[in-house]
């Protein structure tokens, strides 16, 4: 049937929902726009062809025109759906991705990547007039001031708001401030300690 | 403009003072219509920028305080208390600028001078830069290699707009009398309903969409 | 085209549920694509032909403006299914006859058949009848296997299923306090689980 190799990108996002982006594929996406070229040429042929004098090719104009939509339909909501998940990652992982995760993405998708990172960032920075405000912060309601924490990798050094220094050492524990680490645990350097 | 005095003044001839206590209860209400509403709302971003100045006096009240003093651990937790609503509300109109770029930069085009703007002006130049940024994307990797004729993104087409339909949760703060909730059909006749305060429903949002605007429901 | 803001342009299962096979009839000849119908051998579709569309292409070639096919309906939407359906429509499969039984019935309407209003009637009833018990098991299970429970769920159904256990877990966990906790992003969580089986498997 027509449309169905762009169909495939639209299923490889759908078995994906929920796990990890799979590579771009560019091989299919290659492949439907050369159907999408094929299409295009007929159509010409037979537009052609009818203004000679041929009659009766009409239906097959439409039969392939409404595919070449489905086409662009199913293409752009590849890329569409793929950089929903870029953006995601910008929430999640911040704005450095692990090379195993970049290693999914093709180079415009990287690039992509990069500018919403920076788009985000001038928004954050521009918000109330003063110095902007981090919304990649505060993902949770704050219960305490303070928060226990045991580190999961060894990280280094970490300067706290009030200036001490701190060697965040693999299963060392420490007493933080919750605004000052709370990007630590959702990158899983930190591990929230609760009683 | 930012301070509680001006955002008085702007109120126009009634002379209320607002206190911080009061804005923060605002915004507060502001974000909850925010999070619930599935279309976006009016920006407000008088009591963002109330707030944030907020946040920065009492930080520059902690560090006029003394070292240990009790106090300055309530204020901590206060800021970090105001600033999570602030961060969530911004959050969730963010999400929708994203997902409606083009349908709002269309409404904002749209928009005679006397009618508010539904976009903060960082939010403006936020939602023209993503928008480009996305249909650059679209363009570069895919349309440009199509064939010609069907190279263009026509936004009546594929601009995602808000569904306006969906179901919400809302408690009357006023007495509304008369509100038109389903139009005849051929099926069924006219549905209205009178709102009183204290009540709360489930209805389909476009109805009462005017009404959390003006404050008259307040979504739940 | 035009799409309802519940259709959105670039809505994953918008795009899949348009795929489904509505049953086509030939009117007017389609030349030169008779490879569309792989099971007859011509150059050309001929009228009389009969032969399965996707409702994309179907929707594009038959419309008050345009006649190249006739369309019929899908049997699961035709009087027989319609029948035991409403005899009860809970112990039905909808996820066979699906899977996205209500969206695609949903776009049949377009079509505007003489079955319309029934089928727009169908739906809706099936609905009402098997919510209840969909709303009772995405309430009640806990902690278990849930696969089976919705394995004759059609997509709709499967996700106001999944809604319904998110909120059961985020009230659990309300009430055992977990909430407060501050926890890992999911992608980085995930991130480490997959790496950490590729080391485990490089073994």
């Amino acid at each position: 049937m027509l449309a169905e190799k762009a169909l495939d990108l639209i299923r490889e996002l759908e078995r994906s929902v929920g796990g990890s982006l799979p590579p771009y594929n560019e091989d299919r996406v290659r492949q439907v726009l050369e159907e999408m070229r094929v299409l295009c040429e007929q159509n010409q042929k037979d537009v052609s062809a009818t203004v000679a004098g041929e009659s009766g090719l009409f239906s097959g104009v439409q039969v392939r025109h409404a595919a070449l939509e489905r086409n662009k339909r199913c293409l752009l909501a590849y890329l569409y759906n793929r950089i929903e998940q870029i953006k995601k990652m910008r929430w999640e992982f911040g704005s450095v991705l692990p090379t195993e995760v970049k290693y999914n993405l093709c180079e415009q998708e990287v690039q992509w990547f990069g500018r919403y990172n920076k788009l985000l960032a001038n928004y954050m920075r521009s918000i109330g007039g003063c110095g902007g405000l981090d919304l990649t912060q505060d993902m949770k309601p704050p219960k305490t001031l303070y928060v226990e924490v045991r580190c999961l990798v060894d990280h280094g050094e970490f300067e706290t708001q009030d200036g001490n220094v701190i060697v965040l050492k693999k299963n060392s524990q420490h007493f933080l401030l919750r605004s000052e680490c709370e990007h630590l645990i959702r990158q899983g350097i930190l591990e929230h300690i609760v009683h | 403009m930012s301070s509680l005095e001006e955002l008085e003044d702007e109120s126009g001839d009634e002379v209320e003072t607002m206190t911080a206590a009061e804005v923060l209860s605002k915004l507060e209400e502001a974000w909850l219509n925010e999070k619930f509403a599935e279309d976006l709302l009016e920006a407000k971003t008088d009591l963002v920028e109330c707030m944030m100045e907020q946040i920065s006096e009492m930080e520059d009240n902690i560090h006029r305080a003394k070292k240990g003093d009790f106090k300055v651990s309530i204020h901590r937790l206060e800021i970090d208390r105001i600033r999570y609503v602030l961060s969530s509300y911004l959050r969730s109109r963010l999400t929708k600028i994203e997902k409606f770029a083009t349908h709002l930069l269309e409404e904002e085009k749209l928009r005679k001078d006397d009618e508010p703007s539904k976009l903060s002006p960082e939010e403006f130049t936020f939602a023209k830069d993503y928008d480009k940024l996305l249909e650059s994307h679209l363009r570069n990797l895919a349309l440009r290699h199509m064939p010609a004729h069907i190279q263009t993104l026509d936004p009546k087409q594929t601009a995602v707009r808000p569904n306006l339909d969906k179901y919400v949760f809302l408690r009357v703060n006023e007495d509304t009398e008369g509100v038109l909730v389903e139009e005849e059909t051929l099926d069924t006749g006219e549905e209205i309903v009178d709102m009183k305060k204290g009540d709360q429903h489930i209805m389909r949002y476009r109805p009462v969409a005017p009404l959390v605007a003006s404050g008259a429901v307040s979504l739940i | 085209m035009t799409l309802k803001a519940s259709e959105n342009y670039f809505d994953i299962d918008d795009i899949l549920a348009s795929n489904e096979r509505i049953p086509c009839r030939v009117e007017l000849p389609i030349y030169r694509l008779g490879y569309l119908d792989s099971s007859h051998e011509s150059e050309h579709l001929l009228p009389g032909t009969k032969i399965e569309f996707p409702y994309w292409l179907g929707r594009a070639v038959c419309s008050k403006k345009r006649h190249i096919v006739g369309v019929d309906l899908p049997k699961q939407y035709r009087e027989g299914y319609r029948e035991i359906l409403s005899a009860d429509a809970t112990v039905v499969d909808l996820h066979k006859l699906g899977p996205y039984y209500y969206s695609f019935g949903t776009k049949l309407l377009h079509f505007e058949h003489v079955a319309s209003a029934d089928i727009a009637k169908s739906l809706v009833k099936t609905f009402q009848n098997r919510f209840r018990k969909i709303m009772d098991s995405s309430q009640n299970a806990y902690n278990e296997d849930t696969s089976k429970l919705t394995e004759n769920l059609d997509e709709a159904e499967r996700s106001l299923f999944h809604s319904g256990q998110l909120g059961l877990h985020d009230f659990q966990r309300w009430e055992t306090r977990k909430t407060d906790k501050l926890t890992t992003s999911n992608m980085v969580r995930n991130h480490r689980k997959r790496k950490r089986n590729v080391l485990n498997d490089g073994q």
